[in-house]
């Protein structure tokens, strides 16, 4: 059986210079939802665009069912939807006229045209205002909409970048059950992009992280976590003055499996009980003096910090980001 | 090729259906080609100075004028296109199972919907200060379906335009450099004898020309005598921007 999506060492080279995705390999089970997790420029979209035929990799491969996304490029297309992460209806006819516009061009026959129209608008909670005109639509309709839109086949694959950005939590738990029986009942897999670390971890049959072009680690969400082992503990350090090299004298403990410091100071043990007075002792030799010690184990937030080195929301600097629209833009 | 008719036909119900619920934009598009009609044609006509073959300077005008709004209301089409890709639409359309040149002339095709609507307005007030047409149902159709196919061809030209000016700002700036030159160096306000040798020779590439000679004698000289020849520039007009557009408009979105 085929993978749903195959990418083997794919490159993309925006302009020249900007190395937005840098040696890709990846394999998506048939029937999974999979999610791309990664801070901004880190390539999510980038990698999206190539498997939906949009771009054309600088080097590499990249196959959609056992398809190559540049040479069958038309047959990827009836295989796939797509939900890309900007607005993507139009805003000055209705709701259900916007549903009718796609689902005449992905040619579906007359007759079911209504039928399946209705059941994208009620599985999205669309129905009462489907007549409405889209500019009246909140922006949470709007994104319910377009995974409308999505829906109205039923695509062997679906591809959606931040599909629940703008929506509120509510919402995005509707939507995301919505998904999951849709996947179910038609075996379709999802394939998706998100900085939500709650949605990849409690929708995604599958993770991978993707940083500065490259995936640094996949799995699914347990094992993930698990692969950290052991517990964090999460100190709260004054604002006082301690040792320049702290962290680095941390890591060199035998006991210690990891720091992070992102505001607090979190170690990553083997056994938290055990270690704890240690590490108290040590800290207070540094100089350093705690304020509050929590215990928890590794969440994904964890296992993201590990790999990417930062937390999701505070990594990439506005500039990056425009800096990398850009290029896209431009091509 | 069904599927690329299907879709075109698609691309020309978006555009119907838009109208339906927004004609403000065609209203304040009429006032323009109206002041000419009303102001600018009687007030030239009583200085008697362009020779238009007899027929009252206004009623030579008329349809120049009347293409110049449409060709207009084409050229700028383009817009809704740099909008479209500023949002994910486009995106999304290239991701469908439409072919590209379906969409490119469906869209070309679009805008020629919306002309027709513009140059229909423009009818009756025209008709109100004394132009007489030629009462030919069949011309009127075969004049109204030259302004469709010359206008989608105009429009090809702003999705043209679009693949390459990405915002609004230069695309209007684009767009103001194209329009102008078309109308003054072409037949709509006086015939092209009058033109200095150099702009005449211009005029002879400009298919604004032959829309304005072949509408202008369907729908007031009755001088068919080159609508042969504007027919098949209009044709060649039309395959070659088709053409063109559609190779450039994957590269709208990358």
């Amino acid at each position: 059986m085929d993978f749903a999506v195959k990418v083997k060492n794919l490159v993309k080279v925006y302009d020249g210079k900007v190395r937005a995705l840098d040696g890709v390999d990846l394999n998506v089970n048939q029937g999974e939802a999979f999610a791309l997790l990664g801070p901004n420029g880190a390539g999510k979209t980038t990698l999206i665009r190539i498997l939906t035929t949009q771009l054309k990799p600088t080097a590499g491969e990249a196959y959609v069912f056992g398809l190559n996304v540049v040479h069958d490029g038309g047959k990827v297309r009836k295989l796939v939807s797509y939900v890309p992460q900007e607005m993507s209806v139009w805003t000055d006819i209705s709701g259900y006229e916007n549903l009718l516009i796609y689902a005449k061009i992905f040619g579906v026959p007359k007759l079911e045209r209504e039928k399946v129209i209705d059941e994208a608008l009620e599985n999205m909670g669309l129905t009462h205002v489907k007549n409405d005109l889209v500019k009246t639509y909140s922006g949470g309709m709007i994104r319910r909409l377009e995974i409308a839109c999505a829906m109205l086949i039923k695509p062997k694959i679906m591809f959606l970048d931040e599909p629940t950005i703008g929506l509120d939590p509510a919402a995005r738990k509707v939507v995301w059950e919505r998904l999951n029986v849709f996947k179910k009942e038609y075996g379709v897999t999802i394939f998706f992009n998100t900085h939500y670390m709650d949605e990849a971890d409690l929708y995604a049959d599958e993770i991978a992280i993707i940083n500065q072009g490259k995936i640094v680690t996949r799995g699914k969400s347990e094992e993930l976590k698990h692969s950290l082992g052991g517990e964090i503990i999460v100190f709260t350090l004054e604002k006082t003055a301690h040792k320049p090299d702290l962290i680095q004298n941390i890591r060199k403990l035998n006991f210690v499996k990891g720091v992070f410091e992102d505001g607090n100071l979190s170690v990553l043990v083997g056994d938290a009980e055990s270690t704890l007075p240690d590490l108290m002792n040590f800290l207070k030799s540094e100089g350093a003096s705690v304020g509050k010690v929590s215990i928890t184990k590794p969440t994904l937030d964890d296992v993201f910090l590990k790999y990417v080195g930062t937390r999701l929301e505070e990594k990439g600097r506005v500039s990056d980001v425009r800096h990398m629209r850009d290029m896209i833009r431009k091509g | 090729m069904m599927e690329g008719l299907k879709n075109m036909l698609v691309m020309i119900e978006l555009e119907l259906r838009r109208l339906r619920h927004d004609r403000t934009e065609i209203y304040t598009r009429a006032v323009q080609p109206i002041l000419w009609i009303v102001i600018y044609g009687p007030v030239m006509s009583s200085v008697k100075a362009i020779p238009t073959g007899g027929v009252p300077y206004t009623d030579f005008i008329t349809p120049g004028v009347m293409i110049q709004t449409t060709t207009f209301v084409s050229i700028f089409y383009g817009l809704t296109i740099v909008w479209e890709r500023e949002s994910g639409i486009l995106k999304k359309l290239l991701v469908t199972p439409a072919s590209r040149y379906s969409m490119v002339i469906g869209r070309s095709m679009a805008s020629g919907v919306r002309a027709i609507f513009q140059a229909l307005i423009i009818l009756p007030i025209a008709v109100l200060i004394g132009v007489k047409f030629v009462p030919n149902p069949a011309y009127f159709i075969l004049a109204f379906t030259v302004i469709f196919f010359a206008s989608g061809g105009f429009a090809a030209i702003s999705i043209l335009v679009a693949s390459f000016m990405k915002t609004r700002e230069r695309f209007m700036g684009i767009g103001q450099a194209i329009t102008m030159p078309l109308f003054f160096a072409s037949n709509a306000l006086y015939p092209i004898k009058m033109m200095p040798p150099i702009l005449r020779e211009f005029s002879t590439f400009n298919p604004l020309s032959y829309v304005v000679d072949a509408v202008r004698g369907l729908l007031i000289t009755r001088d068919l005598s080159n609508l042969l020849i504007d027919l098949l520039a209009i044709a060649i007009f039309d395959a070659a921007l088709f053409i063109m557009a559609s190779i450039s408009f994957r590269r709208i979105i990358e």
